[in-house]
């Protein structure tokens, strides 16, 4: 009797037991991936401690204390022939940091603008700015490089007379063309995603503000600023780690120019001359990825905060 | 070396300062400006009139037009000589304005209108310098000027308005155009650019005498338009000169020959697709002997059997979690992989990265953001996941090229991905206690897998029995090989012509047509973490009470994802969708530092960039550009549909 009372119950925790392996099947998958996701990371890092002989010899996993050296951090840094990674981190803020700050101030007025100053045509112009969000930046390359190079004319059909629109700068090869054209790229996105938050800000804030007689300068400069912190610092980051890691604009704008060129180029340049420079490319994709990553670890919620309201509404 | 570095920044920071500065300025001031409409609508009608004469000073005195504005003593002096007639201009002007601010009755109105801004204008005209003094011809000015002034007239007439002011504006702006655009400069006589500034002048003053003065509704709709104007003006003069003009001249300039000299219409165009490396279809017939083809029309036939089955039992061939679904899916992607890899050509290439890069970043994002949804350390595993999107293209290329790198076969590989495949090889085809071990693991594993679809089989669940069997066919393939049933093993390793083993190492980014797909591979990597966090977002955000519903009615786990979660987040899967599509279209940086096009990698933004920037064929380079754009602009119309509804 107890018997056959106890084998169902002895089955029942031999199949509980597999049934829990199976269930814990989803968590091992996960960390599985976790560890593939990682691998490419890991193995660049722990490349670039090691010296040229022993990457070229064995795997980065083979590696040992031994091992480690801080030469190809020292050569980037002080001995590259063309030039040195440091100039190139300086091109990269004087890139980054305007094209940051500049798109930020413009974009926050016009969403501003959007949102609560009346006017007529205000949705359609809204729409049409943000469906601009989808253009790839291929399309306008050419005409940006060519008003670089010598400036902007028009020659007016009929009459025949030439217009000059915008003079020749000489901005070619300078890292202010590189962030004027962030800066216009940046500007639909920018819109869209401060206006989603500042249209969202409570409207009594606003309508009180309007009966104290406030205008709508006083109300942008002490209410709407202070309280969109938050989406500012969320766009900030997006767009400083954009800029940061742009090789499209920065190689199109700035790319034959030694002192002008961004991380990006120093590095694509590198890995462009084939077998002499690759023990050095670990090192110095790792240097150009640590601001980045410093950023992104330190203020990760706020990024996340930033692609989420830009993405998913409602 | 240190101090020119440190030269360079410091001279960057002030160009920066000094611009953000002055245009700040501008903008502060613009907006102090229109604060007073409201409260001190005299003290605004003379500044704001003061500023458009200043405007007009400036014109004339900063494109050295008129005598006295070039000095030819440098520093202060030229300043002063540059700048006397715009400050000039600005007061007179400006006095105009305020006396047509206070003043209602109409006579004193008119008169200092007319004569007032006539006069101004006749005194700039005056100072014009002979070299620039118009040649006009009466007639023409005559008729371009009632043609302009015809159009805003018409348009009143057409909504019901006085023509009057529109007419008035017409005429002044005609008569600038018709007496200095039109003829030739510096032929003239002094009477004529007398007359050619002085009537726009007077034609102004007329219109703005016989408009009565603002009223308080008038002031608040000047105080909101003129705002609206000041808070836009900035991003739209961006947007305009870095988005929308561009993109109309690159249409225009892919309508040029590659000088921009010749006007040859869409030959540009024919030229890409005539190009055999655009579109290779003369290999199609080896799509019947690939294997992946077959595998996938199998599974299709997979679908249709079992979607004729369910469409009998539900009325549907296929729904969200039905059996169909998998076998359609996984039979889908083969058959096009297997077309993808037989026609080959830039555009080809174009179409499998979307295809490939959207499907698997967005399902392997949708199934981590499962996964990790509530498990432990699912913030740290997320991080992980999502770290990829801080790393520039070219870092994860170069980060790629180091797990890719193949080496000879004599010598050990140091690259990841071709150490694990020359492994596999020396695993499968030895004969030690290891190979064994993982032998018998693969057998197990597989064996459990065949156990648990028969299980669910003869339940009745065929649909979650799906999954499992791909598993199993998948991992009965690879015991297959590894047992060396046929082909003696699995892995890297071939026998040279005296029957010893030797390495095998894949050259991932140099053997086409694979090597299309490891390139992918590392946009999938970056754009995973994208799509994991906006679809985890989204999965947090379904209503709790819709799931214990579906609960309580019986509904489980994989249930539940499938027909309640899935349908839920199915806008923010489409949301990650067209993102990645338009960012996959425009894919350039990892093709241009890991193979630059070669070895049948070329895309469409790789391919334009070497035609404009290192051919110097601005046509075709330019006609490359506008097919992106095209290929994106569906996109563009969903997400304003998409915008309108919401709104």
């Amino acid at each position: 009797m107890t018997t056959t009372m106890n084998r169902p119950a002895q089955r029942r925790g031999l199949v509980d037991r597999l049934y829990g392996l199976l269930r814990a099947i989803p968590t091992w998958v996960l960390w599985t991936i976790v560890v593939i996701w990682s691998l490419p990371s890991v193995s660049l890092f722990l490349n670039s401690w090691r010296a040229r002989d022993a990457q070229r010899n064995s795997g980065w996993w083979t590696i040992g204390p031994d091992d480690l050296t801080l030469a190809n951090y020292d050569y980037i840094f002080n001995a590259s022939a063309a030039s040195t990674i440091g100039e190139s981190l300086l091109s990269s803020m004087a890139i980054a940091v305007p094209a940051t700050i500049i798109p930020i101030a413009i974009a926050t007025f016009a969403a501003y603008a959007f949102a609560w100053i009346d006017f007529k045509g205000r949705k359609v112009l809204f729409i049409a700015t943000v469906s601009l969000l989808a253009i790839p930046l291929q399309v306008a390359l050419i005409p940006l490089l060519q008003m670089y190079v010598s400036g902007a004319h028009f020659t007016i059909p009929w009459l025949d007379k030439t217009v000059t629109i915008v003079p020749d700068f000489d901005l070619v090869n300078t890292s202010t063309a590189v962030w004027l054209t962030h800066t216009g790229f940046a500007l639909p996105f920018a819109i869209f995603l401060l206006h989603n938050y500042i249209s969202s800000l409570p409207r009594d804030v606003f309508e009180a503000a309007r009966i104290d007689g406030a205008d709508h300068f006083t109300i942008f400069w002490r209410l709407v600023l202070p309280l969109s912190v938050p989406v500012l610092a969320a766009f900030g980051i997006f767009q400083f780690l954009w800029t940061w890691n742009d090789f499209l604009i920065a190689n199109t704008m700035a790319g034959t120019n030694p002192e002008a060129r961004p991380t990006t180029i120093f590095i694509a340049t590198l890995a462009g001359d084939f077998g002499s420079n690759e023990h050095l490319l670990p090192a110095a994709a790792f240097v150009q990825a640590f601001i980045p990553l410093v950023v992104f670890f330190a203020l990760q919620r706020y990024f996340v905060r930033g692609l989420l309201a830009g993405s998913v509404k409602g | 070396m240190v101090g020119d570095i440190a030269g360079k920044f410091v001279s960057t920071l002030i160009t920066v300062v000094i611009a953000v500065a002055v245009s700040g300025g501008v903008w502060v001031g613009a907006n102090l400006l229109f604060n007073q409409v409201r409260t001190a609508y005299v003290r605004y009608r003379a500044l704001a009139w003061g500023a458009c004469g200043f405007g007009v000073g400036v014109l004339f005195s900063g494109n050295q037009i008129t005598a006295g504005s070039i000095s030819d003593g440098g520093g202060l002096s030229s300043f002063g000589a540059w700048v006397w007639l715009p400050l000039v201009t600005a007061v007179a002007v400006g006095a105009v304005g305020a006396v047509l601010a206070v003043i209602t009755e109409p006579l004193i109105r008119h008169v200092v209108g007319v004569i007032g801004l006539g006069a101004a204008g006749g005194v700039l005209g005056g100072l014009v310098r002979s070299e620039w003094r118009p040649d006009v011809a009466p007639v023409a000015l005559i008729v371009i000027t009632l043609v302009v002034a015809a159009i805003p007239a018409a348009t009143a007439i057409v909504t019901r308005r006085d023509p009057l002011p529109g007419a008035l504006s017409g005429a002044a702006l005609g008569w600038v155009i018709g007496a200095w655009g039109v003829p030739d400069l510096g032929d003239g006589s002094s009477v004529w650019s007398v007359i050619a500034v002085a009537v726009p002048g007077a034609l102004i003053g007329l219109r703005a005498a016989r408009s009565p003065i603002a009223d308080r509704a008038e002031r608040n709709r000047i105080d909101a338009r003129s705002r609206a104007v000041v808070f836009l003006g900035p991003a739209l003069l961006f947007i305009f000169g870095a988005l929308v003009v561009p993109t109309i001249r690159t249409v225009y300039l892919s309508l040029l020959d590659r000088d921009s000299e010749e006007f040859v219409w869409f030959s540009n165009y024919v030229t890409i697709f005539r190009d055999p490396k655009a579109i290779d279809l003369t290999m199609w017939s080896s799509m019947f002997t690939s294997r992946l083809f077959w595998i996938g029309i199998v599974l299709l036939v997979v679908f249709v059997v079992l979607g004729v089955r369910d469409r009998r039992q539900t009325g549907r061939v296929v729904e969200l979690g039905s059996a169909g679904m998998g076998p359609l899916l996984v039979g889908g992607v083969l058959v096009a992989f297997a077309v993808f890899t037989t026609l080959r050509g830039t555009l080809i290439n174009n179409l499998w990265w979307v295809l490939a890069v959207t499907l698997f970043s967005t399902s392997l994002g949708l199934a981590i953001a499962v996964l990790a949804d509530g498990a432990r350390f699912e913030r740290v595993a997320k991080a992980v996941i999502f770290m990829p999107m801080a790393i520039s293209l070219v870092g994860a290329s170069v980060v790629w090229r180091f797990m890719y790198i193949a080496r000879d076969s004599s010598k050990s590989q140091t690259g990841v991905m071709n150490a694990l495949w020359v492994g596999l090889g020396r695993l499968s085809t030895g004969d030690g206690l290891p190979t064994l071990i993982v032998g018998v693991l693969v057998l197990v594993l597989l064996l459990a897998l065949v156990v648990a679809v028969a299980r669910r089989l003869s339940r009745g669940e065929p649909a979650r029995a799906a999954a499992p069997a791909v598993v199993a066919v998948l991992l009965g393939w690879f015991a297959w090989r590894y047992w060396g049933v046929t082909g003696g093993g699995v892995g890297g390793f071939r026998f040279n012509d005296a029957g010893v083993q030797l390495a095998d190492p894949i050259n991932f980014i140099q053997e086409p047509p694979f090597n299309n797909f490891w390139l992918m591979v590392v946009l999938i990597w970056i754009q995973t973490g994208f799509a994991m966090v906006i679809l985890s977002a989204a999965i947090k955000a379904v209503p709790t009470e819709l799931i214990e519903a579906a609960r309580v009615d019986g509904a489980d786990d994989t249930q539940i994802f499938w027909r309640v979660t899935l349908p839920q987040i199915a806008t923010t899967i489409g949301v990650v969708v067209t993102t990645l599509i338009v960012l996959v279209m425009k894919v350039f940086d990892i093709v241009k530092v890991m193979t630059n096009g070669n070895f049948g990698t070329e895309v469409l933004a790789n391919n334009m960039y070497r035609e404009a920037f290192s051919n110097f064929n601005t046509g075709v380079g330019a006609a490359l550009a506008a097919l992106i754009f095209l290929s994106v602009v569906p996109v563009m119309f969903i997400n304003i549909r998409r915008m309108q509804r919401e709104s």
